[in-house]
């Protein structure tokens, strides 16, 4: 055994273990066909669960070896299949999963470019939205008063 | 004033008892406030940080059972198909509210004797008038004078954006020659009173880092606090006590340290809304009131109304920017608000438009939607739905029945061993029938306004933001738990401010009405000082 698959607070993971993660986030987001959207395997998951969800950690584990080696080697649609029979018996579990690869995904910066949005927290830097053509009023403003007198 | 008993004890700071502390101020009464949550830090609210969506799901969500933090308190919610969300600090509900900002309407007054169902309030629109402006003022309120829906009335600030997402469905409502309106909204478009401008952050719902929504911490408490008002934080009341004379004379509560304080007071206030409140009041039992304070009419914790919710949701071809912006405050429509019997049901509804979520919000909603899935073809799927929504919220009417209540849970306590609440509460078939048909309208509407998809449903479940009636106010003591200005027909120098004294719950967003509720009854009672009692 090397010391990369020393279980530690810092390395989470054995080897084996990465290995599998890697292959699975692919299968939940694999990269955009045009190249501007990372895969989910490309942004750091465990350094994610370490610096907000720790608790998940232990999890990610055991879900990690409820696949066998042979996973990492299966094709892209082989690798859905399996992943789809997963989610059938551990409904739950892969609901865990899916939150905290969504929310590591969708809170990072490259793919916050790679969508539209702009990088950085909203606060400071706010957002422009336009005011809005107050015209569209013209039809309402010309309806008489519609509350119920009393 | 921090040792000894005070003029006047208000327990809870939130959206009522900022509004009767600040009113009050003015007399140079000793007034304290005790209130079981913290100060909010706005540099510690979500939108200040990279993992900001996430954490409006943890320890800023909406549902204090899910939120759990220690100033929290446990609710059983299992027997209602709504669950309530609060929030529990200085500012309360205000917080996290979505700060839409609408007054009842001058029928919502009067439903016994407009459709002979319910009761009439006791008091009317034009009695709270001057103090719906007030707070309108010291709140600082974006809108547009002129809406047909509403007497006149004048907004201090202008509307806030409508953005593409109010462009686009204010469309469908001309072209169904409907009526819509810029919402009036608790979010300043302009610099105001010290604070800045609204920045469209978007996530006005987990805390406002710029401070332009206007939570009352914010708002009326530095002016309350400047006035001499005294606010203790970490100050969680288990039960008003009272004397021989049948009379309040404090409260018993326990400090930051769990340590069981009391605190004598010639007048008490509660402010806690319509779950606290009767709360304290049902734990606040004695051999002269066996059946809680101030409950010899049986309703208090009687009457919970809710306003259950709808939703419809519209995709679009065009990018609207949905996630920019505040989520809750667009546009509303006022067309279906007042009752006509031809649609099946009594009273009516509120249509609120609302903005997009964020990306993690928009993978998870597609998710369990069916819309986005995981592997081949999210990306597609994502990209159609991220920042290409508009969704309309159906606000109904609730009506108040004596079954759904709030009682004391027999087992689940607080973290300072005091019962909590436990909520009864069944949707009524008048509410169901509004509900369906304003799902069903604002189908019509996104369809009008070009929608490619629509997916819809309701009741939403954590959707219990306004908890009202379970106090009542009346002229008879015995259908109601205070008079028409907030004092307990049983105990003299008991009073109540917040959304339990409601009659009735109207189809709009209540903190507007319950915080002018709450500045006429302050006012009552300074012009009523020298015979408050009597």
């Amino acid at each position: 055994m090397n010391d990369k698959n020393i279980i530690t607070s810092d390395n989470p993971l054995n080897e084996a273990q990465k290995e599998k993660l890697a292959a699975l986030l692919n299968t939940i987001i694999p990269p955009s066909e045009d190249g501007n959207l990372p895969s989910a395997a490309e942004l750091d998951l465990v350094l994610y669960l370490q610096t907000y969800v720790e608790d998940f950690l232990p999890l990610l584990g055991k879900i990690l070896n409820n696949f066998d080696d042979v996973f990492t080697t299966l094709k892209p649609n082989e690798r859905h299949t399996v992943v789809e029979e997963f989610s059938t018996e551990h409904a739950n579990l892969f609901a865990s999963l899916l939150f905290s690869v969504y929310a590591c995904y969708y809170q990072d910066d490259r793919v916050h470019k790679g969508i539209g949005m702009d990088e950085g927290p909203p606060f400071p830097r706010g957002n422009t939205v336009i005011a809005g053509d107050l015209s569209l009023l013209d039809p309402v403003l010309k309806r008489p008063s519609m509350y119920r007198k009393v | 004033m921090s040792d000894g008993s005070v003029d006047v004890l208000i327990i809870g700071a939130g959206a009522s008892g900022a509004a009767v502390a600040w009113s009050l101020a003015d007399t140079r009464m000793r007034i304290l406030c005790l209130e079981q949550g913290d100060w909010m830090n706005s540099s510690e609210y979500p939108s200040t940080g990279q993992d900001w969506e996430v954490r409006q799901f943890k320890e800023f969500n909406i549902d204090p059972n899910i939120r759990a933090r220690d100033t929290d308190y446990p609710i059983n919610d299992d027997e209602s198909p709504i669950s309530v969300v609060n929030f529990n600090g200085v500012g309360g509900g205000t917080i996290l509210y979505a700060a839409h900002f609408p007054r009842l309407h001058p029928s919502d007054f009067r439903v016994k004797s407009l459709d002979g169902v319910a009761e009439d309030w006791p008091v009317d629109y034009d009695q709270l008038e001057p103090y719906f402006n007030q707070n309108d003022r010291i709140m600082g309120i974006s809108g547009l004078s002129g809406d047909p829906a509403y007497p006149p009335k004048q907004p201090p600030l202008p509307h806030i954006p409508l953005g593409l997402v109010g462009e686009t469905v204010a469309r469908g409502y001309n072209k169904l020659g409907w009526h819509w309106w810029p919402s009036d909204s608790a979010i300043i478009s302009q610099a105001y009173e010290g604070r800045d401008k609204c920045l469209n952050l978007g996530p006005c719902m987990s805390g406002c880092s710029q401070g332009a929504k206007s939570s009352t911490d914010i708002t009326y408490w530095p002016q309350a606090i400047r006035a001499g008002v005294e606010l203790r934080t970490r100050c969680r009341v288990r039960e008003i006590t009272i004397n021989d004379e049948g009379m309040a004379n404090g409260v018993i509560y326990y400090d930051k340290n769990g340590d069981e304080q009391f605190q004598g007071a010639e007048v008490v206030v509660i402010a806690c809304n319509g779950v606290g409140t009767p709360r304290i009041l049902l734990n606040s039992k004695s051999e002269q009131f066996p059946d809680g304070l101030a409950n010899s009419s049986g309703l208090v914790g009687k009457n919970l109304m809710f306003h259950p919710v709808g939703f419809a949701q519209g995709t679009f071809e065009e990018r609207l920017d949905s996630h920019k912006g505040p989520q809750g405050c667009c546009i509303l429509s006022k067309e279906f608000y007042e009752t006509d019997e031809s649609r099946g049901f009594v009273r009516g509804y509120n249509m609120q438009i609302t903005r997009g979520a964020g990306p993690v919000g928009t993978a998870l909603q597609g998710l369990g939607a069916g819309d986005i899935p995981w592997g081949p073809g999210h990306h597609e799927a994502f990209a159609k739905q991220f920042d290409h929504v508009a969704s309309i919220a159906i606000l109904c009417e609730d009506l108040p029945e004596e079954h759904n209540c709030v009682t004391l849970d027999p087992e689940l306590v607080d973290s300072d061993g005091i019962p909590a609440p436990k909520i009864h509460y069944t949707m009524s078939e008048n509410s169901r029938k509004m509900l369906e048909h304003g799902i069903a309208r604002a189908e019509e509407v996104l369809n009008a306004a070009g929608a490619t998809q629509i997916s819809s449903g309701g009741p939403i479940r954590p959707a219990g933001w306004h908890l009202l009636g379970t106090a009542r106010m009346g002229n008879d003591p015995s259908k109601s738990v205070v008079n028409p200005w907030g004092r307990s027909h049983d105990v003299k120098n008991l009073f109540i401010v917040d959304g339990s004294i409601f009659v009735t719950s109207g189809g709009v967003n209540p903190t507007s009405t319950i915080q002018a509720l709450a500045l006429y009854i302050a006012d009552t009672m300074k012009k009523n000082l020298a015979n408050l009692f009597d």
